[in-house]
């Protein structure tokens, strides 16, 4: 019975979450657009996520260098290092560890923020006020994670595919032109575009976890914490969930 | 309860045998009210009896199962989108915790309710309307700081101003003074009856007051079980032997 019941629950959540998904996309090119907050919501979660991206980036990347160095040795393939490593950084690391860290701190704030507008009546006081709250608060934000994510991952490209290069110099000297052309030899738009694109479903599905959350949010101080709380996990799972989905159309597509 | 006479005035609201519930919790059962121009009347109930259910019904943020919502000659629950807004514009709704918008300033708020599409106000004529609404509550010295950085009463105070604002023919106040200490609560009634003669607005005032009750309450309605139990002045409540209302005026 509990067992059904929590089947239940995930069922009637997924609906509700598809659902809002869907407002969004009627929403979505709205001629009454808010740039202007759209604007002030993607400054906040772009700077706000960057410093935490760059360091984690930085130290995937490093540490991916180092790890996988001897095991490369081995082999002899150590002059395999940069393209292995700008591979697994571009196609995996780096798009599904910026999400992970997107939906840790853009979800929780978003579910926080827009939970307590919600207890606190300020999304009534929108609606009344002839402001369509869902447009203002929720379209925006849920472009605003849609467009960022795809610009966080590429910087977190860049820095990691640098720090690997730190990694390789810790032994060898290799020169940074040279080692920056074996990454490019490497790397195919096979590579990179599907990367790109799964960037934007993370970013989405952030922003709409993020914002159902907080539009849902039961009265009383703790149901502000129970949203922060469970968008997080939402968006996390969604992400893996999404990755394994794009991972079966790219190999479906022939793009490995 | 005898009806106190009353020169024949507009009626503004009227809202009949209205249903809600939410799930298995009947909430209204069957209320009726009218506002008439110039009027307010204090709407008293238990904590939890749904007062603020009943005003939501009437600006639509909920919509009943089951009754009519009439407002100044609309029915409202008949009305578009865009209509609806239209509609809003001339009441005013004071939440219950203010519901200042945490991440503006006191004037980004004020200015909030100016920003409906079809209102275009010029950028001189919103500081105009800011400066005086600001001027009206008192606080213009709080312009660019963040509610967060208000007492209680002010935040009442900019709640007010951002509902009158755009000037409504009909406020709606929600427990306007609950947890504020009685001295601020005092001058938050006077407030809001020095507001209503300058904009000449209709109200209905949901709280436990007494001052409330005293000062500015020209008609009293309790709500009781989902439904308008009596209505009457100040004095028929006190007169009163219905054992309900004694109990109200026990606490009060
Ligand atoms: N959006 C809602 N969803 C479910 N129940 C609600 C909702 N709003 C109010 N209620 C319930 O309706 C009842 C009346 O609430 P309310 O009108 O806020 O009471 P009050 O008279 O104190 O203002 C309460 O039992 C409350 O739990
Ligand atoms: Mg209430």
């Amino acid at each position: 019975m509990a067992e059904r019941n929590g089947f239940h629950a995930l069922a009637v959540e997924a609906g509700e979450l598809s659902m809002f998904a869907g407002r969004f996309f009627r929403n979505a090119f709205h001629r009454r657009f808010e740039w202007r907050e759209l604007l002030r919501q993607a400054a906040i979660n772009g700077s706000g996520s960057l410093p935490l991206v760059g360091i984690t980036a930085f130290i995937m990347g490093l540490v991916l260098t180092v790890q996988s160095r001897p095991t490369l040795a081995r082999f002899g393939a150590e002059s395999m290092l940069p393209a292995m490593v700008a591979i697994s950084v571009v196609r995996e690391i780096a798009p599904v560890i910026t999400a992970l860290i997107c939906a840790g701190k853009i979800g929780s704030s978003m579910g926080a923020e827009l939970g307590s507008m919600k207890v606190t009546e300020q999304i009534d006081a929108m609606e009344v006020s002839g402001t369509n709250p869902f447009r203002y608060l929720a379209v925006t934000r849920i472009w605003s994670t849609t467009l960022m994510l795809p610009v966080l991952v590429v910087l977190a490209d860049a820095i990691a595919i640098w720090a690997s290069w730190v990694g390789v110099n810790i032994r060898d000297t290799v020169s940074w032109p040279l080692f920056y052309r074996q990454v490019f030899d490497s790397l195919e738009y096979g590579d990179i575009l599907p990367a790109f694109a799964k960037s934007y479903f993370f970013g989405f599905a952030i922003g709409v976890v993020g914002c159902y959350k907080g539009f849902t949010t039961a009265k009383g101080t703790e149901g502000v914490g129970r949203s922060a709380h469970s968008a997080v996990v939402v968006a996390s799972l969604l992400i893996f969930f999404l990755d394994l989905i794009a991972v079966q159309i790219t190999d479906l597509l022939g793009l490995t | 309860m005898a009806t106190t006479a009353r020169p024949p005035a507009e009626r503004v609201i009227a809202v009949r045998d209205l249903h809600v519930a939410f799930g298995a919790n009947q909430v209204l059962r069957g209320f009726d009210l009218d506002l008439y121009r110039g009027e307010n009347v204090m709407v008293l109930g238990k904590s939890g009896s749904g007062k603020s259910v009943l005003i939501k019904c009437i600006v639509r943020l909920l919509r009943p199962d089951a009754g009519r919502v009439e407002v100044l000659g609309q029915d409202v629950l008949a009305l578009d989108q865009d209509q609806l807004d239209h509609l809003r514009v001339r009441i005013g709704f004071l939440f219950q915790s203010s519901a200042l918008y945490d991440s503006m300033t006191v004037q980004e708020n004020l200015e909030f309710p100016l920003r409906r599409h079809w209102l275009a106000t010029a950028r001189q004529e919103t500081e105009a309307l800011v400066d005086e609404v600001l001027d009206a509550v008192g606080l213009a010295h709080t312009r660019a700081m963040y509610p967060s950085e208000l007492s209680g009463g002010m935040k009442r105070r900019i709640g007010l101003a951002r509902t009158l604002i755009l000037k409504p023919e009909i406020v709606l106040y929600d427990e306007p003074t609950t947890g504020l200490d009685p001295i601020t609560g005092r001058e938050i009634v006077e407030l809001i009856l020095k507001l209503q003669r300058q904009y000449n607005t209709s109200s209905i005032i949901i709280s436990h007051d007494l001052n409330v009750a005293k000062l500015a309450a020209n008609r009293i309605a309790l709500l009781h079980e989902g439904r308008n139990r009596v209505e009457g002045s100040y004095a028929d409540f006190l007169a009163s032997d219905d054992p309900v209302v004694k109990e109200f005026f026990i606490f009060m």
